[in-house]
């Protein structure tokens, strides 16, 4: 529970200090079998991993998934709605929630936190501290 | 954050099943995976609106045979869920 507890932080420490040298170390190990795997690396589109999320990206795209939610009025969603008070959702809708934003976002939300998300904001917050949203 | 109402114990074992349950669907067919949805979106729902929230014998009861049948529904032969109809 303890781990639970600290994950946010270990999150937000990991996104802090992004290892570049370990990535092409790694992909410099690979290289001397395969020659151009190199190259092929350093040619990569840009994955999410690296070029992390705008937060303007992240907000857009929870308020799409909100907004294409079955029991909610799109005209109520803003970057601040609460899932229960403003958009009128019951604890089982706000898990069906959460958990189309963790598809969106190709990410999963581990029961304890996925709990504390009942509003926008926190989910944004969320999304956007997490250093493998993509 | 301080207005906002803790999950009850029991709430959050009924949470984590219905989240295991999508989450298991989601490794079904498409088809397959939306006809589970609805069918655990449902039972979830019309339990939740039907059994008093204090009737923690039977809630407990519901618990228990949910958890069965999401075992059930993980076996990766398993791609129906005839046993999980909403009976009114």
């Amino acid at each position: 529970m303890a781990a639970a507890a600290l994950r946010p932080a270990i999150l937000r420490r990991i996104r802090l200090s992004p290892t570049p040298s370990l990535a092409l170390a790694a992909a410099g190990a690979g290289a001397s079998s395969h020659p151009h795997a190199l190259a092929r690396w350093l040619a990569r589109p840009m994955s999410s991993h690296d070029a992390h999320l705008t937060r303007e990206e992240v907000v857009d795209r929870v308020l799409d998934v909100l907004k294409s939610h079955p029991k909610v009025d799109p005209s109520k969603v803003t970057p601040e709605a609460h899932f229960e008070k403003d958009l009128g959702l019951d604890s089982l809708d706000t898990v069906e929630v959460v958990m189309a934003i963790e598809e969106e976002f190709k990410l999963e939300i581990p029961d304890m936190e996925a709990d504390k998300i009942d509003s926008l904001p926190l989910a944004i917050e969320y999304v956007a501290n997490h250093p493998m949203a993509g | 954050m301080a207005s906002r109402p803790k999950l009850s114990g029991i709430q959050k074992q009924v949470l984590a099943l219905y989240r295991g349950f999508l989450r298991t669907a989601r490794l079904k067919a498409p088809e397959e995976r939306r006809r589970i949805e609805s069918v655990v979106s449902a039972e979830f729902h019309e339990n939740a609106r039907s059994v008093d929230r204090r009737n923690f014998v039977h809630i407990e009861y519901l618990l228990r045979r949910g958890k069965k049948q999401l075992e059930q529904l993980k076996n990766p032969d398993i791609t129906g869920l005839a046993t999980l109809e909403v009976k009114k």
